[in-house]
């Protein structure tokens, strides 16, 4: 991996050297065959025009066709090689970030969404774009070296001053580099910026209607993009003025040649026809100059860039470690908290052993919310104090993929995933027809099936906008159900269906997860009676810690449970 | 579905409206690279001078001065190119900010259901690639356009100037570049749309894995999201390539153009000089000046493709800014009447109505409740109540005013909703209020947080009302979240107010803190409080049950105990 916005372009060309050396050797020869054709133009005429021979000329014009065949082709198939090495390198930076941002293990970064797609795609391409430019600098400078060598040939000191003047009009054109490199680096950023507002104000676009903040949201953008805006322009100044020097450089360049040739020819050291053929390579350099200079500037944009990319891939995982779950067996696992202090849980004891369907009623919801977080292994090693085990074995030494197939912790916002009812509720696609019906008669999501004309192939949307929120959550809770874990946590699961059905999901919880399940343990972090009137046990949190625990029927007597639980 | 793409004619003239308010500066830019264009053709000719003065004899002080010139030469164009390229950007850049500003303010206030029927991704790849893809082109048309148009121009000047007959030969490339052209763009047009709609659907399969984030990594499906991003952007990929291809082709026939043109050229010039009509010499000097048409004419014909890609991307940034606005009427006073519902029907889905003639008022000052089973239309029913979402059949009046008569504004100043979808916007506490009022002060900041009991929490907080919450920022309770949105309704203060589940997303521990909160907010305004908490509804001045669409059953808490019908099992279910 990368760890410089330098290393990202070098491991660009590095892994794309299969595509980029036909593509480089094709454009060079391009490029060849472009200044050929002038030249061929002019023996055509001496061979063939000046001498009134029909056959020979048609022979001349027969090379110029193979000519214009072979600079064709160079050109056609040579970018073609080009464009598919650039846009294989963005997939694979693009893929690169979205699997970094999804990681199992979970990320911590300061990234919104609309940043990190912003790095995906903007970023990305900046990085692309180098590789681009690396063909045509190397057209640029086979250019060069040929005009060099042939000037030498006609003239040392011109030779040199073309072999010399180039390097030199390149360093001097790095001035203006780091500049574009900082200016290009505030741009991106700002970009990530308006964009990550864009997706922040779509996705919370009911919330915002609901209180007519549309305007007020667009005036948000309106100045994020405005401060995208300028940062443009100021990296279009900062190009502009390294285009401008090159321009200069080249003049120079060209006035300094034809001074010294034209001396020389005045003083009879070189003929007037070789005079003419240097005015003439010299007059050509002038291109390879501004795409070497322009070359720089986008080097200097995708080094900027991939320093992005690279600080964004460098954001470190939570931490995770490789064993397994050494006490999970078919006799099921048990689950323990020990002392455990993080976010505003102090000192929480909780064990549960196989088997066991328990309610955790919180009183305060920053309480279930670290609770459901350290679970999910989404809390950080050095913020949690205490010992949480699975299994006996630590959470925090656990393998994710173990972890994950152990426990299954279902947060309480509900994310359903563009397909059907049938590739949410089983994205595994391992339940039969069977299966499938016990989990959603349990969740009582079959009455959601109910409504629908298409049953379980109907068609969910990215936002499954067209099901309501209590919809959604049955839902959720019966792909919580079809994941069959040996140890799950829900947090809230109903809090947006009807007293009715609720009833029918606790009992439907019961039925799967309950004393007739087996080993399967069952976690319920929720204050609804009718919840925890279907669990074997119930702990009361208060403040940070176990305050009691019993059956939800015993425990009505207490009046701190009751104030927590009853509505 | 995505948001709607403009016809390309309607494009072009909504995109002239943009640059035009950039006129000037854009104007200058052509100037400042005409004279990039005029400058370079300066060096060429000075040179040529100087191989004239050596086979002159000249003084060598002439060639000094020849050489002083080209560098003057390149003085000229290096200033004018800076000047040039910075000042395009200062004309393009306004004008694509100004457009991607639009598409996101309509797009804010378009039907959320359209939104979200598109994919967040189709909105933010609209503001993005699209605007990305029309800058690359507008940084190469315009010096293209300007700097070949010179260069042709005194070339073909030059040429017909030598030999009008030589001329002529080379116009024989014209038809061959028109019938390359003819080929090209019909084919490349689709591939244009059909790239741009595949960035979309790759922007979704990333923004949407990133916000389900915790739910793929708790069922261990985030590598398949992985999976899923890789293929949409796969998909693009492709699209680039076989487009690329194309494009490819499209050249090789302009080489061939080049070719056809040079060869007559060279043919002509043969018998006219077998016939004496011309010099060996015309004849050289025609087929260079020939050859130096190469350059600015491909370029200019790569502009079509350029202007075509760009195009494609105006459509789709067009398509949004033209749905048409909603008018904002006068701001007249209104005297405060009641909410009615006449009539309302709505079907997301043809034929499968979720609401059925229902009629409903709500009195000012009256806190309705509005109970049932998930999925019996409430929420529905309040989004239409609140004027966010058009009901397919049926009317909404406030004080006698249709909904749609009030205009956005005063709307709000009507009716508000709390949907129940929670959404922390990635903002300072103070400006997630202010969303609701950006005008208002902090003394009404901090009053609207009082009346929903969360002063207390926002001034523990680090940073007060600087801090940052939303995603990545600090993490509220879902409970404080609601608080917040609930702050919002009252920093607006309207006449009405819908509350759709604002109590629920909490988990019931915090619940009974936010039925307090919005037993405030709904204080003094007529309320249409959507809950399965029924404690809310227990406190209503009248009762709503809803089902399968219809109201079933209402009248106050008490009443409806008593009848024994769906309220009275529901009763009993939620008090177990």
């Amino acid at each position: 991996m990368p760890e410089t916005g330098w290393g990202v372009v070098r491991r660009a060309l590095r892994r794309n050297r299969r595509r980029l050396s036909p593509y480089v050797a094709l454009l060079v020869s391009w490029q060849v065959c472009e200044a050929l054709v002038p030249v061929v133009i002019g023996l055509t005429i001496d061979h063939g025009v000046a001498t009134g021979d029909g056959s020979v000329f048609l022979a001349w014009a027969a090379g110029l066709c193979v000519l214009f065949a072979v600079l064709s082709y160079s050109y056609r198939f040579g970018a073609r090689f080009g464009v598919r090495a650039i846009e294989g390198e963005v997939h694979e930076l693009r893929s690169e970030v979205a699997a970094h941002a999804l990681d199992a293990r979970g990320l911590r970064t300061d990234r919104l969404s609309g940043e990190t797609l912003s790095l995906a795609t903007s970023d990305a391409e900046e990085v692309g774009y180098a590789l681009r430019m690396v063909g045509y600098a190397a057209g640029s400078l086979v250019a060069v070296g040929i005009a060099a060598v042939v000037l030498l040939r006609t003239d040392l000191l011109l030779g040199l001053v073309i072999l010399c003047g180039l390097p030199l009009c390149l360093a001097v054109t790095q001035v203006a580099t780091p500049r574009i490199g900082r200016r290009s680096r505030v741009q991106q950023e700002r970009t990530a910026t308006s964009a990550g507002l864009a997706v922040d104000l779509v996705r919370g676009l009911r919330v915002l209607q609901g209180i007519g903040g549309q305007s007020a949201g667009a005036a948000r953008y309106r100045v994020a993009s405005g401060e995208a805006r300028d940062a443009a322009v100021h990296v279009a100044g900062a190009r502009a003025a390294l285009a401008g020097l090159a321009q200069v450089l080249s003049g120079l360049f060209l006035a300094v040649v034809t001074l010294l040739a034209g001396r020389l020819a005045l003083e009879g050291e070189i003929s007037v026809g070789e005079l003419i053929a240097i005015v003439g390579l010299t007059q050509f350099l002038a291109e390879p100059i501004a795409i070497l200079a322009d070359m720089s500037a986008q080097l200097a944009s995708a080094v900027a860039s991939g320093r992005r990319i690279v600080d964004f891939l460098a954001a470190p995982h939570l931490p995770a470690g490789a064993a397994d779950p050494a006490g999970a067996t078919a006799h099921g696992v048990t689950v323990s908290l020990a002392g455990v202090a993080h976010g505003s849980l102090r000192g929480l004891d909780l064990h549960s052993p196989p088997g066991e369907l328990l309610g955790v009623a919180v009183a305060d919801p920053a309480d279930a919310q670290a609770l459901v977080r350290l679970l999910a292994g989404d809390a950080h090693p050095d913020d949690v104090v205490g010992d949480v085990r699975l299994g006996g074995t630590p959470l925090g030494d656990l393998d994710v993929g173990a972890r994950r197939g152990t426990l299954v912790v279902v947060p309480h916002r509900v994310d359903l995933f563009e397909g059907t009812l049938r590739s949410n509720v089983d994205p595994w696609g391992r339940l039969d027809d069977e299966a499938l019906a016990r989990v959603l008669v349990a969740s009582a999501a079959d009455e959601v099936l109910a409504l629908r004309p298409g049953g379980l192939d109907e068609p969910v949307s990215a936002s499954a906008t067209t099901y309501s929120g209590g919809q959604r959550q049955r839902v959720a809770v019966a792909r919580a159900l079809a994941a069959d874990a040996p140890v799950l946590v829900l947090h809230d699961p109903t809090t947006a269906v009807d007293p009715v059905t609720e009833q029918r999901v606790a009992a439907g919880i019961h039925d799967l997860r309950g004393p007739n399940a087996g080993a399967l343990t069952t976690w319920l972090v929720t204050c609804s009676p009718t919840l925890l009137a279907r669990t074997d046990r119930v702990v009361l949190v208060r403040e940070g810690r176990v305050v009691l625990e019993g059956t939800h029927h015993d425990l009505l007597a207490h009046e701190t449970y009751r104030a927590t639980v009853l509505r | 579905m995505i948001l709607p793409i403009a016809p390309a004619r309607e494009s072009w003239h909504v995109s002239r409206g943009y640059l035009g308010r950039h006129r000037g500066v854009l104007a200058l830019a052509a100037a400042a690279f005409a004279v990039v264009g005029l400058a370079q053709l300066g060096g060429p000719w000075l040179m040529g001078r100087t191989v004239d003065a050596v086979l002159d004899d000249a003084a060598p002080a002439t060639i000094t001065r020849y050489a002083v010139g080209i560098a003057v030469a390149g003085l000229l164009v290096g200033l004018a190119t800076w000047v040039a390229e910075s000042l395009l950007a200062r004309a393009v850049q306004p004008a694509l900010a100004a457009l991607r500003e639009d598409v996101v303010d309509r797009a804010l206030h378009l039907d959320h259901g359209v939104v979200e029927d598109a994919g967040v991704g189709d909105v933010v790849s609209r503001v993005g690639d699209d605007v990305r893809a029309i800058g690359r082109s507008l940084d190469l048309v315009v010096p293209t356009v300007v700097g070949s148009a010179i260069a042709v121009l005194f070339t073909v000047a030059g040429l017909v100037a030598l030999d009008w007959r030589l001329g002529l030969a080379g116009l024989v490339a014209g038809p061959a570049y028109w019938l390359s052209l003819r080929w090209y763009l019909p084919r490349s047009g689709p591939y244009y749309q059909r790239e741009r709609v595949a960035q979309g659907a790759r922007a979704e399969a990333l923004v949407t894995g990133l916000q389900g984030a915790a739910t793929l990594r708790a069922y261990g499906l985030q590598d398949r999201q992985v999976g899923r991003i890789r293929e949409a952007s796969w998909a693009a990929v492709q699209i680039t390539l076989d487009v690329f291809g194309l494009l490819m082709r499209f050249g090789a026939r302009n080489n061939r153009a080049e070719l056809v043109g040079l060869l007559a050229v060279l043919g002509t010039g043969f018998l006219l000089v077998r016939s004496d009509a011309a010099t060996v010499g015309e004849v050289t000097a025609a087929a260079l000046f020939f050859h130096r048409l190469f350059n600015p004419i491909g370029a200019l014909i790569f502009l079509f493709d350029e202007v075509q890609s760009a195009g494609a991307s105006l459509t789709r940034l067009v398509g949004v800014v033209l749905v048409p606005r909603a008018v904002e009427p006068a701001d007249t006073d209104l005297e405060p009447g009641p909410l009615t519902v006449r009539g309302l029907t709505h079907s997301y889905v043809a034929e499968h109505p979720v609401v059925r003639e229902v009629d409903l008022t709500v009195a000012p000052g009256e806190r309705v409740a509005l109970v049932g089973a998930s999925g019996a239309g409430k929420t529905t029913l309040g989004a239409v109540a609140a004027g966010v979402l058009d009901p397919t059949r049926g009317e909404v009046r406030v004080a006698g005013t249709p909904l749609a008569d009030l205009g956005r504004t005063r709307l709000r100043r009507c009716v508000a909703m709390v949907s129940q979808e929670v959404h922390d916007f990635s903002a300072t506490l103070r400006d997630a209020v202010l969303l609701a009022d950006p005008g208002a002060d902090d003394a009404r900041v901090r009053a609207a947080l009082e009346t929903v009991l969360a002063w207390g929490w926002v001034v523990a907080l680090p940073d007060g009302l600087d801090t940052v919450v939303g995603e990545h920022g600090h993490a509220l309770t879902p409970t404080q979240s609601q608080q917040v949105a609930l702050a919002r309704v009252a920093l607006l203060d309207p006449w009405f107010v819908v509350l759709d589940e604002a109590t629920a997303e909490a988990g019931s521990s915090g619940a009974r803190e936010l039925e307090t909160a919005a037993l405030a907010v709904t204080e003094g305004r007529g309320a249409l409080v959507i809950a399965h908490r029924l404690s809310q509804a227990a406190v209503a001045d009248r009762v709503l049950v809803m089902d399968d669409g219809r109201i079933v059953e209402q009248g106050t808490h008490d009443e409806l105990v008593a009848a024994g019908g769906r309220y009275a099992d529901l009763w009993s279910a939620w008090s177990g």
